[in-house]
């Protein structure tokens, strides 16, 4: 398949919520460690609402159903994950408005705009330690490669978020609640990133696609 | 907590479908949005909305009316609006002349609005975003990054109303928020906290012989909390601390407010006008409008807040122009 349906992208939202609701009280732990410890409360309660409302809603069309989803980010996701992950869903609904079907490179279009959108609505570039910090070079990856294998893909990114939790696990967070507390946010990964790692090892599993982790946050 | 609440989770939709219920000849709403709007809407004339957290009514719902806001939502109390409810608000209100989206500066409601203008101009209706930020107590506080939008808010939305009434475009109405912003400032006063129907207690500590000076209308901390002063004493503070921000200097004309914060009579607001009156005499100042009530308020909080805005001609005839709204103290 080099195509993605509406009901691909249904499934993986479905898988998405599973992912989150499960790793509720790790992702706050983790947040907890420089942050306020809300992160994985907040997510998994709005990917609550997405899990309960997603069979109903809105899916004439991809961008239809990502827009609804980002609706309810905003709306249920606490704190400013809320409206981070809502922009995020907002922007690759644009991407994809009035689309039932997607191919390669309006996925990556959908990535890149919901990275773009991100970093205006927080302020936050490449190396704040951030989720920007996976997102970025997730879409790099992927304009790199022609989609002809999905499957490929995803084991790609799946793998630039695991070097990315490593990779960042050193920096001083400079935006977000982690900020707040400067120096003491270095040595603790940063939980969004370690957020869309998960999300997208699940993936790998779910889909049957070899991949295997690096970061401890991934093998626990 | 003694308050005349029902359930706490639906304070919000109940109040609003009592304002509702009390002007079904002006306005109409949908409160699932937690939405209000003005019934009829010339499309010819630029839309003004607003929206934020509730408990500092009558802003914003019921500011709903002409030569006011077109529509308004709110949030849950102290909370911003969810980004749908904004959506909707904007969709509700948009005329072909544009919509005119004024947010109060506290991150919440900038990130809702953000969002929903952006969702909206995707729709293809055309807007523009204006951001209030008239308190001078603090420059960053608790929910902002740089100065709060507080009781100035009346103004600019008066005053862009009105010009919206009158038929300004889009372009027009934003430079007269400008104006207005640009020239109005702010600060307040507490003797109390106050209760959110949802927490059931207070969100501070103050002792009886205290007051927080500053103060934001969510109960944030401003400058510096000391003992209790005389009212004129207390005045002098505000009036101080506005006057000098601009500042407000000899010769000019000004519209000075007096905005109770829910829980101070209307007797003691007008002991702070009076002094009020008298400091401005002395800088010089001609007060060509006053106001004294409650304009933006922080539930039942005793306290005051004092407002000035220099004004020109155009803000003189925009403020003097009729409006009618749910509260009819306008």
């Amino acid at each position: 398949m080099s195509t993605l349906t509406i009901a691909d992208v249904e499934q993986a939202i479905d898988i998405t919520c599973d992912t989150v609701i499960r790793n509720e009280k790790y992702f706050s732990d983790l947040d907890g460690l420089a942050g306020d410890g809300d992160f994985g409360t907040s997510l998994a309660t709005g990917f609550k609402v997405i899990k309960a409302d997603l069979p109903t809603i809105d899916k004439s069309a991809v961008g239809a159903m990502l827009l609804k989803i980002s609706m309810i980010c905003s709306k249920h996701v606490g704190g400013s994950s809320g409206p981070i992950w809502g922009t995020g869903f907002m922007r690759a609904g644009m991407a994809s408005k009035g689309m039932t079907e997607i191919d390669y490179a309006t996925l990556v279009a959908m990535v890149g705009s919901a990275l773009e959108g991100i970093m205006a609505r927080g302020g936050a570039k490449r190396g704040d330690k951030t989720l920007l910090d996976a997102l970025i070079p997730i879409h790099e990856t992927m304009q790199a490669m022609d989609g002809s294998d999905l499957k490929a893909v995803l084991a790609a990114v799946a793998g630039v978020a695991d070097k990315a939790i490593d990779e960042t696990r050193n920096l001083v967070a400079h935006r977000g609640r982690a900020s707040q507390v400067g120096e003491r946010s270095a040595n603790t990964p940063d939980p969004g990133i370690v957020g869309i790692a998960t999300i997208l090892n699940d993936w790998c599993k779910h889909y049957g696609v070899d991949f295997v982790p690096n970061a401890p946050e991934l093998n626990r | 907590m003694k308050k005349f609440v029902n359930d706490p989770a639906n304070f919000v939709p109940e109040f609003m479908a009592g304002v509702l219920a009390a002007n079904a000849d002006l306005l109409e709403g949908n409160l699932e949005f937690q939405m209000i709007k003005r019934k009829t809407i010339d499309a010819s004339k630029v839309a003004i909305v607003q929206g934020s957290g509730s408990g500092h009514e009558p802003a914003h719902v019921m500011a709903v009316g002409p030569g006011m806001l077109t529509a308004a939502c709110q949030g849950p109390v102290f909370a911003a609006p969810p980004v749908d409810a904004c959506y909707e608000t904007i969709k509700a209100a948009a005329t072909d002349a544009g919509v005119l989206v004024l947010v109060n500066n506290y991150q919440g409601d900038r990130m809702a609005w953000d969002m929903a203008c952006e969702m909206a101009e995707a729709e293809g209706i055309k807007l523009k975003q204006f951001i209030i930020n008239d308190d001078v107590a603090v420059q960053d506080s608790l929910y902002t990054v740089g100065r709060r939008g507080v009781a100035g808010n009346f103004f600019v939305m008066k005053a862009a109303g009105a010009a919206a009434e009158a038929g300004a475009d889009l372009d027009a109405v934003y430079a007269v928020a400008e104006k207005v912003n640009a020239n109005v400032r702010t600060m307040g006063v507490a003797l109390t906290s106050c209760i959110p129907p949802q927490k059931g207690d207070v969100i501070f500590d103050i002792g009886d012989d205290e007051m927080e000076v500053g103060v934001g209308i969510h109960g944030e901390p401003g400058r510096e909390r000391t003992k209790i002063k005389p009212a004129d004493d207390i005045t002098k503070l505000l009036y101080d601390a506005v006057q000098s921000d601009l500042p407000f200097s000899s010769g000019d004309r000004v519209a000075l407010m007096v905005n109770g914060l829910g829980g101070t009579p209307p007797a003691e607001l007008y002991v702070v006008y009076n002094k009020a009156a008298k400091l401005a005499a002395e800088t010089g100042l001609t007060i060509a409008r006053n106001y004294v009530g409650e304009y933006c308020t922080a539930i039942e909080m005793a306290g005051v807040s004092l407002t000035m805005l220099k004004l020109d001609a155009e803000l003189e005839e925009l403020l003097a122009a009729p409006a009618e709204t749910a509260c009819r103290i306008f």
